[in-house]
C-alpha cells in the first residue's frame, strides 16, 4: 500500500461557522493505481489533492504515506518525503517563464543531491523520452499548451517519483492535446507509476482504474 | 544551484526592464551620494594623519584674553614656549610659528621687470619646526633649513612660481618690508607640496631667527598673541595631568605683561577669569571649531560633517527602502516562481538565500555604477565644496576595498531581507491558484516605509529652503553701510607718499563719488585692543578698532548720531576717536536716547598702559556691520589713520576705497576700463607695488562662502533624496495598481468614471504624503531652529514655507502616481476580470 487516509477533515471558519472543505475522507491507494478524483467545482477535489501532496494541511484525521504518519511529521521531514516520492502536474503547467525547457526540467534536481553530470544525464534522458530534445532551449512561452504540459509532466517525472499528482492536467488543452497527455499517463502507469488525477471530464476518468467521487467535501 | 539563481536573476533583469532600471537607478543614486559623502567625511576626519609623531603633538591654546575668556584662543605670546621649556620637562620639543601676514615677493635679479606675487600663506617658523612636524623635503637640509636668519623654506609649487623649472635651492627671493625696502632671503630648502589634509597651510616659512631682535626685545610680552605654539610631548605622558600642571605657568610668567601693559597686577587682571593654557591634540585641531583666531590654515566645520553623515545614511536608507518596495511590488509576478519552487522541494531558507543573492547582485551592480559616477562627478563636487577629494587612494587601499565589499554585503542583505522573508513566506497553493490574499499583508509596513521616505525628503526640502532663505536674508540685511559699488584697491600704504597723489587723482575722476583710505575694511576688521574710559579707575575692556579717515566714513555712508566726523583740516583730530553705539554703551555712557542729556561727544578714552594720553570722542556713529552678518555688531573704536599712540595692527591691510558713480560707469566694460586705468597709474608711480582690487559687496558675500557651499551641496542631496523617494512611490503605486486592478475593474463595470477612479487611486498616496508632511514639519522646524542658532541675525521661521513644501510634495506625488493612475483607470475592465 502506498498511502492511506483515515477520516481526514479540513475546515475553515467563515462568519463564525465551521465550513467543511473536506469531511471524513478515508481511502487508500496501492502502488500502481490510476485514480481519478471527480466532482463538481468546489467539491474539494483540489484540496484533497494538495493534502495528498503534503503541500496543504488538514485539521483532523490520519494520513499514512509509505508507513510514515504524515500528520505527525515535522515540516522538514514532510518536505523531504514529498520531494522524494511525489511529482506534481498542474492544470496551468506552472513552468518558470524565465527558465528554458531544459532548465525547468533540471530544477527539481537542484533541490536534491545530484551532481551536475547526473543532472545533465537525467535531463537528457527526459528530453529524449518525451521527444522534446529540439525544444530544450526554448522558453515556456514559445511552446504550445500541450507542449508545455509535456514539459510539466517530464519535470514531475524526472526524479522518478512513485506518485504523480495531476490537477486537471488537460484542463487548458484542446481535445487532441488532451488525449496525447492522457496516453502518456496511461503509459507511465503501465510502467508502474501511481497516478492520482483530478478531473472534470468523464472521458479522462475512463483512463483511470478507480474513481473517487466528491460532493461538498465528502466521498459519495 | 548558484548558476541557476544567477540565470533567473539575469533573465528577470532583462525581462522587467522598467523595474530593473528603477531599482538600479535608485540604488545607484543612493550609493553614489553615500560614497561622495563618505569621501568628504573621510577627508574631513583625517587631517594631520601624516605626521610621524602626530599622536604626541599638541597645540598650546590659551584663554581668549581679548574678549570672551571662556573661548580658546589658538595663539599665544612668544614666551609661552620658553616657559614650557623651563617648567614642563614632559615636552620633548616645543616649536613656534608666527603669522607673517600677506607678503609681496619677487625673485632677486637685475631684471627690473620681475613678476610680483602676493604670498598670503607666509609664516615665520622656529628652527626645530621640522623635528616636530613631518613635512617631506624635496631638497635642502632638514636640520639647518630654518636656522640662520633670512632663510626661507618654500614649497615646490612656490618654487615653480618664481623659478620655473630652475633649481630653487640657494636662490634668493626679495620680500617687501613695511618701510618699502626689499629684504633678501635665501631658499634653504624646498618642500614637496603639502598634503591636502594638513591644518597648517603655508607656501613659505621664514626662519624665526630673522626677527631675533624683536624677539629679544619683546619676548616677555604675553599680549603679543600671534604665535602658534606646538609641543611634542614625551612618550607615556599623561596629558591631563600635564595640562593641569602647566596652569601654574601664566601666573608666574604673565604678571610682567599685565603690569607693564595693562597697569594691573596679574591677580587683578585675572580676577574674574582664569588665564588657562589648553593642550589641543593635533588631530583634533581641524574639526575642533572652537579656537578663535586660527590663522594657520583651514578649519572644518564639525556641524557640516555631522549633517552630511546624517544625510548620507538617510539617503542610503531611502534607496534601500526603495529596493524593498519595488521588489515586493513585483511580488505577485515572483509569487508564482516561489510557489513552483516550493512545490518542487525548495526550502524557505533557500528561497531567502536566493532573494538576498538577488539584492546583493543589484547592490553590486549599482555600486560599480556608483564608483564610476563618483569618479565622474568628483570634479564637480570638489569645485562646489572647494575640496580636493580623490578616489584613487581609496581604491588602492585594501581596507577600503574590504569596506566596500562589506558595504555591498550589508546593504544587499538589508535591502534583500524584507522581500526575501516576505516572498519566501508565500504559501505555494495560494500563489499557484492565483489567490494573493497573503500579499496584502505587510501593506502597513510598506506604507510606513514610503511615509518614512517622504518624511525625510520633505524635512530636507524645508530645511534646505530655510538654509537658502537664511543666506539670502543675511546678504540682504541692512548693514548700516552702503556696500554696493565700492571698489577697494589693496596695498595702498606701499605707495607711501604717492598714495595721496593717487587718492587725489581718483577724487578728480568722475567715475567715483567718494574716495577714502582705511587700514582694515568691512567685513574684515580684525584688529582690536584694550581701551578704557579715561581715568585710572575705569576698567580696561576689549574693543575692535579700525583706523581710517573721515573720507572713508563718508564713503561708507554711516550715519552720525552725535558729534562729527574726522576733519582733515583740524590737526588735533589725529588723536580723536569716533565710536559706534555699542562702544559708547561699553564705556558706560548709555545708549542713544541719552545722548542729548549726557553726550558722549567730548568725553575721553585712553589706552590701558600707564600714563596713556587721552583721546577725545569726536562723534558717535550708528552701529554698522564691520565683520560678518554672522555675528552681532560689537563695540568699535574708529581711530584716525595717523594716530601713533595706538599700535597699528592694520599694517599690511591698507585699502584705498572708491565709490563708483553708477551714472558715469554703467556697465562692466566701462568699469574694467576704469580699473585698468588705475592699474596703469599705479604702475607709473611704483612698479614694485602689486595691483590688487576687490569689491566690498563681494567681500561680504565671501564671509558666507562655506555656508553657501554647504547650501549648494545640501540642495543637490535634497533633490537626490526626493528623486529616490519618488522612485519608491512610483514602485508602491505600481504595486498597488497590480493589487487593485480587479477592484477598479469591477468599479468601472458598475459605472465609475475614469476621473473618479483616478481620484480614488491617487488619494491613497496623497494620504500617505499628508501624514509625511505632518511628521516632517516638526522635525524640520527643530532642525531649522538648530541651524539658525548659529546666526546672530536669522530669518523668521514662517509658516508659508512649510505649506509650500507640503503642497509641492502633494503635487509631486500626484504626478508620480499619475502614470499608474492613468494606466489603471483607462484599462479595459474585461482584461482585468478575465484572468479568473
Amino acid at each position: 500500500m502506498l498511502l492511506q487516509l483515515n477520516n481526514i477533515s479540513k475546515w475553515v471558519h467563515s462568519g463564525g461557522q465551521k465550513v467543511y472543505l473536506l469531511k471524513d475522507i478515508s481511502f487508500w491507494v496501492n502502488e500502481g493505481d490510476f485514480i481519478s478524483i471527480m466532482g463538481p467545482s468546489g467539491s474539494g477535489k483540489s484540496t484533497l489533492l494538495h493534502i495528498l501532496g503534503m503541500i496543504d494541511d488538514f485539521n483532523e484525521g490520519e494520513y499514512t504515506f509509505l508507513d510514515e504518519s504524515v500528520h505527525n511529521l515535522k515540516e522538514k521531514y514532510r518536505a523531504n518525503l514529498y520531494k522524494q516520492y511525489i511529482g506534481f502536474v498542474f492544470q496551468s503547467y506552472h513552468l518558470i517563464d524565465e527558465l528554458t525547457v531544459k532548465e525547468n526540467l533540471e530544477m527539481p534536481l537542484l533541490y536534491k543531491k545530484y551532481s551536475g553530470s547526473e543532472r545533465k544525464a537525467m535531463v537528457a534522458d527526459m528530453l529524449d523520452r518525451f521527444n522534446i530534445v529540439g525544444k530544450k532551449d526554448l522558453f515556456p512561452t514559445q511552446l504550445s499548451g500541450g507542449q508545455q504540459q509535456l514539459v510539466g509532466i517530464a519535470r514531475a517525472l524526472i526524479a522518478s517519483p512513485k506518485l504523480i499528482l495531476a490537477d486537471e492536467p488537460t484542463g487548458n488543452l484542446n481535445s487532441k492535446q488532451g488525449e496525447e497527455i492522457m496516453d502518456i499517463f496511461t503509459q507511465l502507469n503501465k510502467e508502474g507509476v501511481t497516478i492520482i488525477q483530478v478531473t472534470h471530464s468523464e472521458k479522462n476518468m475512463a483512463y483511470g482504474s478507480r474513481v473517487i467521487n466528491l460532493l461538498d467535501g465528502s466521498i459519495q | 544551484m548558484l548558476k541557476n539563481y544567477f540565470k533567473i536573476i539575469w533573465r528577470n533583469l532583462i525581462r522587467e526592464k522598467q523595474f530593473t532600471f528603477l531599482n538600479i537607478l535608485g540604488l545607484t543614486i543612493g550609493i553614489t551620494s553615500c560614497f561622495m559623502i563618505g569621501l568628504y567625511v573621510y577627508s574631513e576626519t583625517n587631517y594631520d594623519t601624516f605626521h610621524e609623531n602626530g599622536d604626541r603633538i599638541y597645540r598650546v591654546n590659551q584663554s581668549y584674553i581679548w574678549g570672551d575668556w571662556n573661548k580658546q584662543y589658538a595663539s599665544t605670546g612668544p614666551n609661552v614656549a620658553e616657559a614650557l621649556k623651563a617648567d614642563a620637562p614632559e615636552f620633548e620639543k616645543i616649536t613656534r610659528m608666527l603669522d607673517a601676514g600677506a607678503q609681496t615677493m619677487r625673485r632677486k635679479s637685475e631684471n627690473q621687470d620681475r613678476d610680483l606675487f602676493k604670498e598670503e600663506k607666509a609664516f615665520l617658523a622656529e628652527e626645530n619646526f621640522f623635528e616636530v612636524f613631518s613635512f617631506r623635503f624635496k631638497e635642502g637640509d632638514i636640520q639647518t633649513a630654518l636656522k640662520e636668519p633670512m632663510s626661507m623654506v618654500i614649497t615646490e609649487e612656490m618654487a615653480q612660481r618664481y623659478f620655473g623649472n630652475e633649481d630653487a635651492l640657494g636662490k634668493q627671493l626679495e620680500v617687501r618690508e613695511s618701510n618699502d625696502q626689499w629684504s633678501t632671503f635665501t631658499v634653504t630648502a624646498v618642500l614637496e607640496n603639502l598634503p591636502n589634509n594638513s591644518h597648517l597651510e603655508f607656501d613659505v616659512l621664514m626662519s624665526l631667527s630673522t626677527i631675533q631682535n624683536r624677539l629679544d626685545r619683546q619676548n616677555w610680552l604675553w599680549a603679543w598673541t600671534g604665535f602658534a605654539t606646538y609641543g611634542l610631548i614625551k612618550e607615556g605622558t599623561n596629558v591631563e595631568v600635564l595640562e593641569e600642571k602647566i596652569q601654574a605657568i601664566p601666573p608666574k610668567w604673565a604678571a610682567l605683561t599685565t603690569q607693564r601693559l595693562f597697569n594691573q597686577s596679574y591677580e587683578a587682571f585675572t580676577a574674574e577669569n582664569e588665564w588657562r593654557l589648553y593642550l589641543q591634540p593635533l588631530r583634533g585641531i581641524y574639526l575642533s571649531n572652537d579656537p578663535k583666531s586660527h590663522l594657520f590654515g583651514p578649519t572644518g566645520k564639525p556641524q557640516f560633517v555631522k549633517l552630511f553623515i546624517a544625510i548620507g545614511i538617510l539617503i542610503l536608507f531611502l534607496s534601500s527602502i526603495n529596493f524593498m518596495n519595488l521588489s515586493t511590488a513585483r511580488s505577485s509576478k515572483r509569487a508564482k516562481e516561489v510557489g513552483i519552487r516550493k512545490v518542487l522541494g525548495s526550502e524557505r531558507t533557500r528561497l531567502i538565500k536566493q532573494f538576498i543573492l538577488e539584492s546583493t547582485l543589484f547592490v553590486t551592480v549599482s555600486t560599480i555604477f556608483a564608483l564610476v559616477l563618483v569618479q565622474l562627478f568628483l570634479g564637480v563636487f570638489n569645485a562646489i565644496a572647494d575640496k580636493n577629494l580623490s578616489m584613487l587612494p581609496v581604491l588602492g587601499n585594501p581596507i577600503c576595498i574590504t569596506l566596500i565589499v562589506l558595504f555591498i554585503l550589508v546593504l544587499g542583505i538589508l535591502s534583500g531581507s524584507y522581500p526575501a522573508f516576505y516572498l519566501s513566506a508565500f504559501r505555494p497553493i495560494e500563489t499557484l491558484k492565483g489567490k494573493m490574499s497573503s500579499v496584502f499583508k505587510g501593506k502597513n509596513l510598506r506604507n510606513g516605509l514610503v511615509v518614512f521616505q517622504f518624511t525625510v525628503s520633505i524635512a530636507l526640502i524645508i530645511f534646505a529652503f530655510f538654509v537658502q532663505k537664511q543666506l539670502s536674508y543675511t546678504s540682504s540685511l541692512d548693514l548700516g553701510l552702503l556696500k554696493d559699488n565700492v571698489l577697494q584697491i589693496h596695498n595702498f600704504e606701499q605707495l607711501e607718499g604717492q598714495g595721496e597723489t593717487l587718492k587725489e587723482k581718483l577724487k578728480a575722476n568722475p567715475a567715483f563719488t567718494h574716495v577714502g583710505m582705511s587700514y582694515g575694511i568691512p567685513p574684515n576688521v580684525t584688529s582690536g585692543d584694550k581701551y578704557r574710559a579715561f581715568g585710572p579707575e575705569n576698567p580696561a575692556l576689549h574693543f575692535d578698532d579700525v583706523r581710517t579717515e573721515g573720507d572713508f566714513l563718508d564713503l561708507l555712508g554711516v550715519e552720525f548720531l552725535a558729534g562729527r566726523n574726522f576733519d582733515p583740516l583740524r590737526e588735533a583730530d589725529k588723536y580723536g576717536v569716533v565710536l559706534n553705539e555699542e562702544a559708547v554703551k561699553m564705556f558706560g555712557w548709555g545708549n542713544k536716547e541719552n545722548y542729548h542729556n549726557d553726550s558722549p561727544v567730548g568725553k575721553y578714552v585712553a589706552m590701558t598702559n600707564e600714563n596713556a594720553s587721552k583721546m577725545e570722542v569726536l562723534g558717535v556713529v550708528k552701529d554698522f556691520n564691520f565683520s560678518s552678518t554672522k555675528e552681532k555688531i560689537g563695540p568699535l573704536v574708529i581711530l584716525h589713520k595717523d594716530n601713533d599712540w595706538v599700535w597699528n595692527y592694520g599694517r599690511g591691510r591698507t585699502y584705498l576705497a572708491a565709490r563708483i558713480n553708477p551714472q558715469t560707469v554703467s556697465n562692466t566694460g566701462e568699469l574694467q576700463g576704469v580699473i585698468d586705468d588705475i592699474q596703469q597709474e599705479m604702475k607709473k608711480m611704483d612698479a614694485s607695488v602689486l595691483f590688487e582690487y576687490s569689491f566690498l559687496d563681494q567681500e561680504f558675500e565671501n564671509t558666507f562662502r562655506t555656508e553657501q557651499q554647504m547650501a549648494t551641496i545640501l540642495n543637490i542631496f535634497t533633490v537626490l533624496a526626493l528623486i529616490i523617494a519618488c522612485l519608491g512611490l512610483f514602485g508602491l503605486a505600481a504595486f498597488s495598481a497590480e493589487q487593485r486592478v480587479k477592484e477598479l475593474g469591477i468599479r468601472k463595470v458598475l459605472g465609475a468614471k475614469v476621473s473618479e477612479l483616478a481620484m480614488l487611486f491617487s488619494s491613497e498616496f496623497t494620504k500617505l504624503i499628508i501624514i509625511s508632511v505632518v511628521l516632517a514639519s516638526p522635525l524640520a522646524y527643530f532642525l531649522v531652529k538648530e541651524w539658525l542658532k548659529d546666526f546672530a541675525y536669522s530669518t523668521p521661521i514662517e509658516f508659508w514655507v512649510f505649506a509650500t513644501a507640503a503642497l509641492s510634495a502633494i503635487v509631486i506625488t500626484i504626478v508620480t502616481v499619475s502614470f499608474q493612475t492613468m494606466k489603471i483607470a483607462m484599462a479595459n475592465p474585461v482584461d482585468s476580470l478575465r484572468t479568473e
